[in-house]
């Protein structure tokens, strides 16, 4: 004699429906979602460059350290070349002012000794060093990145 | 379990009758529905729009080209605006064609003539903040028909353009009144009409005793036909968005001569024809007044015709006179609105 | 209830698939940001294969906008093309301003040679101001040849309007004579096709099956002035204008119609490299008669049995010359070459002196502006020519060295 199956494992015509209602209306979710996801990162504006010229190279005599006026960079000109300098402070994004002891930073506090690496304060790293070059005109470029 | 903010929208149970499709067209609602999708579409597009005269119809082809889905929300937007006012104007004449401005209904009459008015001035800011040649004229005309009115003109013509002529002062406090002042007057009134509804005992039926079906319906069964009528509208709004593009045009070049053919939005198209009439004071602003004047009439103009027994359905005799005065006047409007379409 | 609720949530899902399915399908944009305005464009979305128009307009410099007009963002093609100037001719007499004007482009200072569009619009070739006044003058509509009207309004013209006339035969002469000025629309047939405005000149003719043509040259053969010149003549007794009816075959027959008298380097050369840049596109000044207009006879290049052709040293940087043999490179100019100069003054830079050997008679180089192609030549100066030196006029030149058609 076959028992009838009990109800408990049958999926009665009514929670069927049911799932396939919130499923649908579940999915046109998703897709509204998705929709609005793509709607709100457009991108209206070009992102900053991620190359600055920064002049001609005699502005950076050897043996100098400057900070350059088209971005936060500091130049160094010693016997190694050119390096550069990011003056934009790891932990929150403020520029970095130019002190006796090295680099202090206005907004939290950080401090940072003059070959950039880190002294103290909430920022958890040391200022980072920007590849750079001189190009074909004679001019430094920095690269942001 | 003590009922909820949201159980409190709706009463417990609410008298079947007044849940019937074939009654009340379900108009207001689908009018708050379309509300509810023109405001989170507009708010979206703010993100974008930018309400400068050299920006403004360039923020709009961005929009319409290159944002993702952007032409589906501003779509969207355009659709729901218009869908609104159609509902907005068909509730009102559902509304008279079953005698439901009767005390104590008459000041939630006057609440919702007050609502389609607020419903066409937004459509008529939004449509003037695209700035382009196809709204121009619109601007104009609109514009310095304001400044016919004697006496307040000059002064009113002043405030409404921000300067001497249409410019970008104008944009912006086109944008302000479309984003901020006219929204707060629609929400007010909204909630106060909406209020007033559950105030004056829903829609409209007869007494207890006088009514022939007695059955209720839940306030659960009736939040899921809501839902499902929500459904339907939202799918003819989603497909509209899709097969029929809101308009777009080359933006207002300063000094650019009007294009020849001219065509006021599709809603003041009977003020057009009437202003070819003559003086634009008397047929632009005294005829249009004067139409919401008698509309504003109907619930005083022999109110005791109109037996509280006779409600609850379509074309009650004692409200007769009022049905073809507003049939009348309704039939007028559209066909000058034809006659201009014609133009 | 629920198969409604099952019905409507199935739909809304398949109608937001449908929305996905627009978006996804939706012009992949491409951008470029000319330097000259820094806006984006989106032209080249549908239009990047399009050749770039010439060497000195590169579309990274002007866009597309700067001289046609159009919205930049539009990707539907009625929109993007709604505000164009001129519709697909920007340099249209109409338009030209607008779209190639502009101090550091065609319409700047004379001084700086930019005035291109202020000679233009004032020549013969768009004002047509000299047939005007004739006919206006024989048929007694006014008193005198000066130009008083034009094709349209400019420095001094009112416009020519032939319903105002009361002679029928000017009101003829303004249905059927006018087709061929800078604003008029080409005449039907394959030969008299031509665009309007600079591009009648500068750019080569519409495409019989209406395909983009999209180039700006200097490089301008006789071909080119022949949409117009040369093809016939207009006839005072019924005031229409008669085709020419031969059929010819080679450039000999082509160049000028049966009746002309030409000499060997007017149908060798193109009309450019006697025609000058004030004789075609005009010096300012309003003109009644081609005679007037052009100025340039055989004695310019050749000289005279007394004289010899006058010349111009190279001796500055920014001269009109290297800009023009830059701009039209068949010549190779360079400073301290000596050119011929017509008595205004206008540089002939396509045409070199070749000092002659042991300090004789020089000797003349030219290079033909369509393709470059070198003739020389000696002067009159030195040869057998018997012609009085006081009749030096080009039509007594031809007596003698006219050629056989």
């Amino acid at each position: 004699m076959n028992a009838t199956p009990s109800k408990d494992k049958l999926i009665t015509r009514r929670s069927f429906v049911s799932w396939l209602v919130k499923g649908s209306l579940a999915g046109s979710a998703l897709l509204g979602l998705g929709a609005l996801g793509r709607f709100i990162s457009f991108g209206s504006q070009p992102s900053s460059p991620s190359q600055v010229d920064l002049g001609p190279v005699e502005n950076y005599p050897p043996g100098s350290r400057s900070v350059a006026t088209s971005a936060a960079v500091l130049v160094i000109h010693d016997e190694g070349g050119f390096r550069a300098l990011s003056l934009v402070c790891p932990h929150l994004g403020c520029t970095v002012s130019v002190s006796e002891e090295g680099f202090t930073c206005p907004c939290h506090g950080s401090r940072y000794l003059p070959d950039g690496s880190l002294r103290n304060g909430p920022a958890s790293r040391s200022l980072d060093s920007l590849r750079v070059e001189v190009d074909a005109q004679g001019h430094l470029i920095v690269y942001t990145g | 379990m003590r009922p909820s903010f949201y159980d409190h929208l709706h009463p417990p149970t609410i008298p079947a009758a007044q849940a019937r499709l074939r009654y009340s067209l379900a108009a207001g609602g689908l009018a708050v529905f379309m509300t509810l999708v023109a405001g989170v579409t507009g708010i979206l597009l703010t993100f974008y729009y930018l309400p400068t005269p050299d920006q403004a119809a360039k923020s709009v082809q961005q929009l319409a080209f290159l944002v993702p889905f952007g032409w589906l929300v501003r779509n969207l937007h355009y659709w729901s605006a218009q869908l609104l006012v159609l509902a907005a104007a068909l509730h009102l004449l559902r509304v008279v064609f079953t005698g439901a401005y009767k005390a104590p209904r008459r000041l939630n009459y006057l609440l919702g003539l007050g609502l389609l008015v607020t419903c066409i001035l937004m459509d008529f800011t939004g449509y003037a903040l695209r700035w382009d040649e196809g709204v121009h004229w619109a601007l104009v005309a609109g514009t310095n028909l304001v400044r016919s009115i004697p006496v307040v003109g000059g002064g009113l013509y002043f405030a409404v353009v921000g300067g001497s002529q249409v410019g970008a002062s104008t944009l912006i406090r086109f944008y302000a009144w479309h984003l901020f002042g006219l929204t707060l007057v629609l929400l007010i009134l909204l909630v106060w009409h909406i209020f007033r509804v559950r105030r004056d005992g829903g829609i409209a039926l007869p007494p207890p005793q006088a009514r022939g079906d007695t059955s209720r319906i839940t306030r659960k069964e009736l939040a899921r036909r809501e839902g499902l009528a929500m459904l339907w509208a939202g799918i003819v709004l989603l497909g509209l968005a899709i097969l029929v593009p809101a308009p777009l045009a080359p933006a207002i070049q300063s000094g650019a001569a009007l294009p020849l053919e001219s065509r006021a939005p599709w809603f003041f198209l009977w003020v057009q024809q009437l202003l070819r009439l003559g003086d634009p004071f008397v047929y632009g602003v005294l005829a249009p007044l004067g139409a919401l004047l008698l509309l504003a009439l109907v619930p005083y103009i022999t109110p005791q015709r109109l037996s509280v027994d006779e409600l609850g359905r379509w074309f009650p005799r004692g409200g007769r006179n009022m049905q073809v005065m507003v049939a009348a006047l309704s039939a007028a409007i559209v066909l000058l609105s034809l006659l201009g379409l014609a133009h | 209830m629920h198969r409604s609720l099952l019905l409507a949530s199935f739909v809304l899902l398949v109608v937001a698939g449908l929305a996905f399915w627009q978006q996804s399908h939706a012009l992949a944009p491409l951008a470029i940001t000319p330097s000259l305005t820094g806006q984006t464009e989106y032209c080249l979305t549908c239009h990047a294969d399009l050749p770039e128009i010439s060497p000195s307009h590169p579309v990274e410099t002007f866009g597309c906008v700067l001289c046609h007009g159009g919205e930049p963002l539009a990707l539907d093609a009625n929109l993007a093309h709604s505000s164009m100037r001129g519709e697909a001719n920007p340099s249209d007499l109409t338009v030209v301003e607008a779209s190639c004007g502009g101090e550091m482009c065609h319409s700047g200072s004379a001084l700086a040679d930019r005035d291109h569009i202020q000679r233009v619009t004032s020549s013969l070739q768009a004002t047509y101001a000299g047939a005007i006044a004739q006919m206006r003058y024989t048929f007694g509509a006014q008193p005198d040849l000066t130009p008083h009207q034009g094709i349209y309004a400019i420095d001094g013209l009112s416009a020519f309007d032939p319903s105002t006339e009361t002679s029928p035969m000017l009101q003829q002469f303004g249905s059927n004579c006018l087709t061929c000025h800078l604003s008029a629309q080409p005449m039907t047939g394959e030969v008299y096709n031509r665009w309007t405005g600079c591009a009648a000149c500068h750019s080569t003719a519409p495409a019989s099956d209406s395909s983009l043509v999209h180039s700006l040259t200097t490089s301008i053969d006789y071909t080119q002035c022949n949409a117009c010149h040369n093809q016939g003549n207009y006839s005072l007794a019924d005031m229409q204008f008669h085709a020419r009816i031969d059929e010819p075959s080679d450039r000999l027959h082509a160049y000028y119609q049966p009746i002309a008298q030409f000499t060997q380097c007017e149908y060798t050369l193109a009309c450019t490299d006697c025609h000058t840049r004030q004789e075609v596109m005009g010096d300012g000044q309003i003109y009644n008669n081609e005679k007037e207009a052009e100025y340039v006879q055989c004695q310019t290049c050749h000289g005279t049995p007394d004289s010899l052709p006058l010349t111009h040293t190279i001796s500055s940087e920014d001269e009109l010359a290297l800009r023009m043999a830059f701009l039209n490179p068949v010549i190779d100019l360079q400073m301290g070459d000596t050119i011929l100069v017509t008595d205004k003054g206008e540089p002939l830079w396509n045409i070199r002196v070749m000092p002659g050997e042991n300090g004789g008679l020089p000797s003349y180089e030219l290079f033909s502006k369509p393709i470059g192609e070198r003739f020389t030549f000696n002067p009159v100066m030195g040869s057998a020519c018997q012609q009085d030196p006081t009749q030096q006029a080009s039509n007594t030149c031809h007596e003698c060295h006219s050629v056989e058609r």
